[in-house]
């Protein structure tokens, strides 16, 4: 099922590569993109929330003489990510049906490569088979930010991001065999065959006290940079800037760094996360107040959503550092809102930039007045991303920050604070570029959402309040995985005081 | 008969689903509609008044148990939030006031809003407003309040930015959100104070376990509290957001500032009396609070020259009253008040506009002599204490300050440091280049024919070779040159900067909140 998933749309790239016409190459797309969220939801439907274990387990060998395996398997973090990673890309190609001009084939097939990688990405039980496939989202967004990008330092933009991820990558490689070479210690198989990147196998096996600090730094390291945590950041606002706009709802709304940490950084090196989950809280604290500052003050639509998106990483970091179950579905459920909520709003932005060529507030204003139904979602959107009532973002909000409260409440409140900048940002952008008096001539020209780009928004629309009113049909989904995931942190021989470095723990 | 106190805040959410999605499709528009929408907001609100007049009269005659529950909304671990509500006492009778004075309002924009042009969107939002407050007031635990409080806050948003189009309702709307989020956030510290102490979040088994709290546990869930309450009942210090807030159209004022919203905050008091109760610095904020903001609404009103100005200063003025009240324990009084002042204050705001007509022959009564000489209270009643201005340059002007340099600081340093930062002068660097290979100049060309080896030995040759011209390039020839000195002077520059910098007041105060976040 997981392999179908995986390969169907890689499959579906190569269809869309080698089809003649511009018109069929689109029908493809589509269709293979839905066809791929079908099916994610009947994975998703496959999935028992009663076992916190991994499940729709495939296992395969790869490259035997290493032990590397084709071991993909879901539980209850992961599953949902999969089907808002095929919706968003859904949305993002039907947001992409007239804007690309040229090279139509090739921008639809990376398109569908980009979320074949993202699903293996999301399903990997194999570290090494993880880390290909990290390495493997590096191209298609490579030449989709280089190639149809809007920014005049669009080829500058994706080389950056280029760089950043590999060099990410390096410590991310050097952490994955550390933690196989220890494996073949512990077990005192000699080196080839001894070698595990199994990931179930890897969390069974005890690391010693000082690899551990080496480990989760490195890991931490590797994903930050993907997450973005300050002051690794700087890629998202370039990229959102120079990117096409389909392109950084991907890059907002599909947030692997943080999923990494989760699923790899904190169990693979339980105790050194839990003695230096301070560490991990600090940095949080910071990117969420240093980039809620930075998002006060941009005039770019664009660039204050890849800011407003790096603040709420801060945020999700936090809910993963106060190691307790409402910080941990806190955390979980805020990045499946990311997918619809920052997605949604970078579509937006995108719709606004083909209209009148520019989000800069300058050149906006009175948008209310002319496209009453854009500014309606917008308002959706905006409200759910600042954790109004009714949409998703109030319950994993409120989770987020009562976890962080329970954990310390120094964390709390600095959390409390980002929450009153947040709104503080989005309220004084809306009410510059959407509010006020038109006083350009070409907003008053400007068209009203089509229908093709009114249907796509309101699926989006309609799960997150779907989510605001009834959030506990998500939080079943992963409460049996978050409570491993939590006993595995805290519930450790080596750790013996409850008081570790300042933090509270609670059990 | 206590399942009746659902569909007490869920009809006017029905009517407003229904009237806001029919807007958003283009059905509901125009005038030709206008009966429609207004039959589905006025019927909703009609039947949920009936609703809340049954649900009093089977509380007075003993029907009702007290708490109704409809499920469970969020749980995570022990965090148990369910959907409940209160159906016995001051709260349903409240909910039973608010309903009527909601529903005289609706009938009254009916008329007053005929051929606007936001008609149909004013009628949403009143009819989501009507729903989050009847809500909040009926809601057996802590975070359905804040629903119905966030939801009432953010339809007073969309209202005072209701003409949108004036750059003014849209600055101020924007400026009383904020405020108003300040509030909120201690609500939430509230919320979750009291999970953490008390394990719960219901409101009755939070009043029944306040007796076994520390007094330092209730001050600390008390006060969080009162700075909710104090920024939605514009208590100093948020009172200024009061005035700016009356930029909406006036029924809207009349429910939202005068007749129901701006009582939530008392209501919030009074629904946690057994907490403050228990802890006296609680109450005595209450009261200085409250007090303080009667004299100065009392000292600003006098000055007002137009009818909504005054009446708003009036408002906060007894709301003050109220909170003084609470604050020296008489809170049956608070809540008579709270009562009679919804009624009196929401019919003096929906006559406001016709009271000039009314008043036009009586001259306005001058102030009593002994006060008419105080020049310095005329100019700061005039300017209203500065409260605004003070507010701008003690946190607004900081924070975007603080934001501004961290933006620079972001561009211009993170991003050299940790990235490739995008060229600045790239077309300049650009064209100079292609110049320079047109010209075939090899001017910072490292791969020279001299040094190009074959072989192992060959390639370290031209390794050493390349290192060693490196070493000399940058340390010997640039090292002691003028470039060194031209560094150190720029570098003593860049620190004195900085020093200057961290020495302005914003960034001391802001790594005192950093030290004293981290102390605690």
């Amino acid at each position: 099922m997981l392999s179908l998933i995986i390969l169907l749309p890689l499959l579906g790239a190569i269809a869309t590569g080698l089809s003649g016409n511009a018109r069929l190459t689109k029908q493809i797309a589509v269709s293979v993109a839905g066809l791929e969220l079908v099916l994610t939801m009947f994975a998703v439907s496959m999935f028992n929330a009663d076992v916190g274990d991994f499940q729709l387990v495939e296992h395969y060998a790869w490259i035997p003489s290493l032990n590397i395996e084709f071991f993909v398997g879901i539980d209850g973090i992961s599953v949902l990510f999969l089907p808002m990673s095929a919706l968003l890309t859904l949305m993002a190609i039907v947001a992409s049906w007239n804007s690309i001009q040229h090279l139509g084939r090739f921008h639809f097939a990376l398109l569908l490569a980009l979320e074949g990688v993202t699903m293996g990405l999301f399903s990997a039980l194999d570290m090494m088979l993880f880390f290909f496939f990290w390495e493997l989202t590096l191209p298609p967004l490579f030449f989709l930010i280089g190639l149809w990008g809007i920014g005049p330092e669009r080829c500058n933009a994706a080389t950056k991001y280029i760089l950043f991820m590999l060099f990410a990558g390096v410590p991310l490689l050097f952490a994955i065999i550390l933690l196989a070479v220890n494996h073949a210690t512990e077990t005192g198989v000699s080196i080839p065959e001894g070698l595990s990147f199994n990931l179930p196998v890897l969390l069974k096996t005890p690391l010693p006290g000082n690899l551990q600090e080496i480990v989760f730094l490195l890991l931490l390291l590797g994903f930050a940079v993907k997450a973005p945590l300050a002051p690794f950041h700087t890629w998202l606002p370039t990229a959102a800037m120079e990117g096409p706009a389909h392109t950084t709802a991907l890059l907002t709304g599909l947030k692997l760094g943080v999923y990494g940490i989760i699923r790899f950084t904190m169990p693979l090196a339980p105790s050194a996360a839990v003695e230096y989950s301070w560490v991990l809280g600090i940095l949080g604290a910071v990117t969420l107040i240093y980039s809620a500052l930075i998002a006060l003050q941009q005039t770019n639509l664009r660039r204050l959503l890849a800011y407003a998106g790096v603040s709420h990483v801060g945020l999700v970091i936090i809910g993963i550092a106060s190691l307790n179950m409402q910080g941990i579905q806190g955390a979980i459920f805020q990045l499946l809102n990311f997918t619809l909520i920052a997605g949604s709003l970078m579509l937006i932005a995108g719709f606004i930039q083909q209209r009148l060529g520019s989000t800069e507030a300058l050149h906006l204003g009175g948008l209310a007045q002319v496209s009453p139904r854009l500014t309606g979602f917008y308002f959706l959107f905006m409200l759910a991303s600042m954790g109004i009532p009714g949409t998703n973002g109030f319950p994993a909000e409120l989770l987020l920050i009562i976890g962080a409260l329970l954990a310390h409440p120094s964390l709390g409140i600095t959390a409390l604070a980002g929450a009153v900048l947040n709104a503080a940002y989005m309220l004084t952008f809306t009410r510059r570029a959407f509010l006020g008096p038109v006083t350009q001539s070409g907003v008053n020209r400007m068209q009203d959402l089509r229908p093709r780009e009114w249907a796509l928004l309101c699926i989006p629309a309609v799960l997150i309040l779907a989510l605001g009113f009834f959030p506990n049909n998500l939080l079943k989904v992963n409460r049996l995985s978050a409570e491993l995931w939590l006993s595995r942190l805290l519930d450790q021989p080596a750790l013996q005081s409850d008081e570790i470095a300042g933090l509270s723990v609670v059990p | 008969m206590d399942a009746l106190v659902v569909l007490i805040p869920l009809l006017p959410f029905v009517a407003a689903a229904l009237i806001g999605i029919g807007h958003f499709s283009a059905f509901l528009t125009g005038e030709a509609y206008e009966n429609t929408t207004a039959d589905i907001a006025g019927g909703a609100i009609i039947l949920s008044c009936m609703m809340a007049l049954t649900l009093v009269g089977a509380d007075l005659l003993g029907f009702n148990t007290g708490t109704f529950s409809v499920g469970q909304w969020l749980g995570s671990d022990t965090l148990n939030i369910r959907v409940n509500f209160i159906t016995t006492g001051f709260s349903v009778r409240l909910a039973a006031l608010f309903t009527v004075l909601l529903l005289i309002v609706s009938r009254f924009s009916i008329n007053y809003m005929h051929r606007e042009a936001g008609y149909h969107r004013f009628f949403f939002i009143l009819s989501l407003f009507s729903s989050a407050m009847l809500f909040l007031v009926l809601s057996g635990n802590a975070v359905g309040t804040f629903v119905g409080w966030e939801i009432a806050g953010l339809c007073s948003y969309l209202l005072i930015g209701y003409s949108y189009h004036r750059p003014v309702a849209g600055h101020n709307a924007t400026r009383v959100f904020i405020t108003n989020r300040i509030g909120d956030a201690g609500f939430i510290v509230g919320i979750g104070l009291s999970y953490a102490w008390v394990d719960t979040v219901n409101w009755s088994q939070l009043n029944v376990a306040a007796t076994e709290l520390t007094s330092g546990e209730a001050t600390g869930i008390a006060l969080c509290f009162t700075v909710a309450a104090f920024a939605k009942s514009a208590q100093l210090p948020f009172t200024p957001w009061l005035a700016r807030a009356m930029e909406g159209p006036t029924p809207s004022s009349a429910v939202f500032y005068g007749a129901v919203m701006v009582h939530a905050g008392v209501y919030l008091v009074c629904l946690l009396q057994p907490i403050f109760e228990q802890s006296l610095l609680a109450r005595i904020v209450l009261a200085v609070a409250g007090l303080s903001t009667a004299i100065y609404s009392v000292i600003v009103g006098l000055t007002q020259s137009d009818v909504k100005s005054s009446l708003t200063f009036a408002t906060s003025g007894q709301l003050g009253l109220m909170f003084l009240a609470c604050g020296l324990g008489f809170w049956q009084l608070a809540a008579w008040h709270l009562c009679a002042h919804a009624v009196v204050r929401g019919f003096q705001l929906l006559t406001a506009p016709s009271l000039m007509h009314n008043v036009q022959a009586i001259p306005v009564k001058p102030v009593s002599p002994s006060i008419a000489g105080l020049r310095w209270a005329y100019i700061a009643s005039l300017q209203r204490f500065w409260l605004d201005e003070i507010t701008d340059w003690g946190l607004v002007k900081p924070v975007n300050c603080v934001a501004h340099d961290l933006s620079y600081f972001d561009d211009n340093i993170v991003d050299r440091l940790i990235g490739i930062p995008a060229p600045a002068l790239s077309t300049l660097s650009a064209l100079a280049q292609r110049e320079e290979k047109r010209i075939g100049a090899r001017l910072d060309n490292d791969i020279d024919e001299f040094a190009h080896g074959s072989g192992v030995a060959g390639k370290l040759t031209e390794w050493a070779a390349a290192v060693t011209h490196w070493f000399e390039d940058r340390f010997v020839l640039r090292g002691i040159g003028k470039d060194s000195i031209d560094f150190g002077r720029r570098l003593g520059y860049a620190a004195n900067k900085f020093e200057s910098l961290i020495l302005r007041p914003r960034y001391l105060v802001l790594f005192v909140c950093i030290t004293l976040l981290v102390a605690f």
